[in-house]
């Protein structure tokens, strides 16, 4: 530094350094970097240009009406604006700013004033470079603050996810989330699952038509993850988007066309818009939502799923409890049966009812399909079958008014195949009916097979009118000696199958109880089921199976 | 180990007090959401959120306030913050909280704001 500088401009430089390096703010440093020459060398007219992103612009004008801050720095233009004197800020081959000034009233500016303004600029340098390193610290802070508070609202949110289980849940949460994200005041959720109601969230916008997803053609699977509503092709949903001032969407991805939803978002308030590293975060919020709605989904299902299974055990059990405690005993005869369902739900039945004395009607019936609809015309037809009992003269009228019972109260693909057979112990005369019923083996003592054939159609399956004009229910007798064996069972028995899809059959039937008649009945039953497993190996059980077995004494 | 939180409300002449404590995350935020829901069905949509003893506030719980506004100044009322400590605050501002709802030193001037208005 040049010893010429006086005492007092010593002074001024130290005050002025003190300042320029005690503030951080660029535009007061600036100002008080001109306050200080113009009043020291009573200038009026001065200019400070500072160099942003390369390019020098003005940032400070003072007495200079034709200058504007913000204009580039142009130097012809400066000097025809009265400006003498131009010195740069900092060193002098990248400067970061230039220092113009027009000579004081009635002099020029003096060597000696130019080393005291180089020097002062000298230090100006430095407190300018602190001043845009504070300025940038700043900046970086705040984008840093947002970056915090993005992470730690996607931690938050996928913490209350965990415990959301509802659909509902899971949108309440997303929701919340996204408006206190970026202030939004208006917005929509609208979710979806085949088999599932819709799942919605409407705060100021009527989206809820985007339920009816079909309508809009939506397919989130195949959508960007982010979308601005701008950047829409025109379509029918663009247009209902614009009409509720949506501004962007994020697809609720599920991986199939029937699962998926929208997120849409209004305008955030005081101009803002949304930038894109806004919209790659609200995707990332949503892509764990929908991993949540996919969750809350399974979780309703597999409930729903549970309770479905505990009634139908339910049933199971009311159903098992239809089929009789014990079976009667009756003299000269000996009785025993089992029903084993192919499912928790049969739509096999037997009885064993009393008609008078010691006759006995005793019925095998089977009911058309499987499982619970099976089941529910099965007790049904166990209801109609108790109720008529007695009241009815003739098995024929048994038959016929149970046909048109169950015609009228079961739809027409619905039926039930029975054989009834009225037994009088005593004398072992026998009387049946075999509606549509597959046939049933009477085994002679002498180990001779007959088959008690169908006698009518299925009960339930045609018209009261034309089964009494085409093909009324026939009844039919036979004897049941000492020592004969009589086998009613379902189609589970002779249709059982093997692993090659063969049929169990009537001959293997007639073959397997011919050495086993003189067993005792229950011996039988037990045996008969031993065997139709034996032959069905592996093959899994279609149908139900029902066996009766009902022996006279020999 | 959930954070505490604990929320009243009062009435305070014709103004709905909510008080909250502790924090305000997605899992209480629901809870937060209900009362501010109540206090709008049953009509009172003059309603000042107390804040003096909250410690903290996710996006979530910022979203209830958003979930409601556009709501009760329709309908003529406002919702007012007050009490909010420096760190809370922060969080409002970061997100631009300030400009679009009156945040107030404490609830005897958030009250008589609404008193004044």
């Amino acid at each position: 530094m040049s010893t010429s500088l006086g005492p007092s401009r010593l002074e001024a430089l130290l005050e002025s350094a003190q300042l320029l390096h005690s503030s951080l703010n660029l535009d007061d440093l600036l100002r008080h970097l001109l306050r200080s020459v113009m009043g020291r060398l009573l200038i009026t007219k001065g200019v400070i240009a500072v160099a942003e992103q390369g390019r020098m612009r003005l940032a400070l004008v003072r007495g200079l009406p034709k200058l504007q801050v913000g204009e580039m720095f142009d130097e012809s233009e400066i000097r025809a604006n009265g400006i003498h004197l131009l010195l740069p800020i900092g060193d002098a081959s990248a400067p970061v700013g230039m220092l113009g000034l027009a000579h004081p009233l009635n002099r020029t500016i003096e060597e000696e004033e130019i080393e005291f303004l180089n020097a002062l600029l000298g230090i100006a340098a430095s407190g300018i470079a602190n001043a845009r390193a504070h300025a940038e610290t700043h900046e970086l802070n705040q984008a840093l603050d947002q970056k915090v508070q993005e992470l730690k609202t996607l931690l938050d949110l996928v913490r209350g996810l965990t415990s959301a289980l509802e659909p509902d849940d899971v949108a309440q949460l997303l929701m919340l989330t996204i408006a206190g994200r970026w202030a939004v005041r208006k917005y929509a959720l609208v979710a979806w699952k085949q088999g599932h109601p819709p799942v919605m969230r409407l705060k100021g916008m009527e989206l809820d038509k985007l339920a009816d997803y079909e309508r809009f053609n939506l397919c989130p699977d195949q959508m960007d993850d982010h979308i601005r509503v701008s950047d829409l092709p025109e379509s029918n949903f663009k247009t209902l988007l614009r009409e509720e001032q949506a501004e962007v969407i994020f697809p609720i991805k599920a991986g199939d066309d029937t699962t998926g939803g929208l997120v849409v978002l209004g305008p955030r308030p005081g101009n803002l818009s949304y930038s894109e590293s806004d919209l790659e975060f609200g995707a990332g919020l949503t892509a764990q939502a929908a991993v949540a709605f996919e969750n809350a989904w399974f979780v309703r299902e597999t409930l729903e799923r549970k309770k479905m299974e505990q009634e139908l055990a339910l049933a199971a059990n009311i159903q098992q409890n239809l089929f009789p405690a014990s079976l009667p005993k009756l003299s000269h005869l000996e009785l025993a049966a089992r029903n084993r369902p192919a499912r928790s739900c049969g739509g096999d039945y037997y009885d064993a009812l009393p008609v008078s004395g010691q006759t006995h009607l005793i019925c095998v019936a089977d009911v058309s399909g499987k499982g619970l609809p099976a089941s529910l015309l099965m007790s049904n037809m166990q209801a109609t079958m108790r109720a008529l009992l007695g009241r009815i003269p003739s098995l024929t009228e048994l038959a016929t008014l149970t046909n048109s019972l169950l015609y009228a109260t079961t739809p027409s693909n619905k039926y039930v195949t029975a054989i009834l057979v009225e037994i009088d112990p005593e004398t072992g005369q026998c009387r049946y009916v075999n509606a549509g019923h597959t046939d049933c083996l009477l085994l002679r003592a002498n180990g001779e097979a007959e088959w008690l054939r169908a006698t009518g159609t299925p009960l339930g399956l045609m018209e009261p009118d034309i089964v009494a004009l085409m093909a009324p229910y026939e009844e039919r007798s036979f004897q049941l000696h000492p020592g004969d064996l009589l086998a009613l069972f379902s189609d589970g028995v002779t249709e059982a199958q093997d692993e090659e899809e063969n049929e169990y059959g009537e001959a293997r039937v007639a073959d397997f109880l011919r050495p086993l008649a003189s067993e005792p009945a229950e011996m039988i039953v037990d045996n008969v089921f031993t065997e139709i497993d034996r032959f069905a190996g592996s093959a899994p059980q279609y149908d139900d199976i029902t066996l009766f077995v009902i022996k006279r004494e020999p | 180990m959930p954070n505490p939180f604990a929320l009243n409300t009062s009435q305070q002449d014709d103004v709905s007090v909510i008080t909250l404590e502790g924090f305000v995350d997605a899992h209480t935020a629901p809870q937060f959401e209900n009362a501010i829901q109540q206090a709008v069905d049953a009509g009172r949509i003059r309603i000042v959120v107390n804040c003096e003893k909250l410690n903290y506030i996710s996006s979530a719980g910022l979203g209830v306030f958003m979930s409601f506004i556009e709501e009760v100044r329709e309908r003529g009322g406002d919702i007012k913050i007050c009490g909010l400590v420096p760190k809370v605050k922060h969080t409002f501002e970061i997100l631009g909280f300030q400009d679009i709802f009156e945040m107030l030193d404490d609830q005897p001037t958030a009250v008589r704001n609404f008193q004044a208005a």
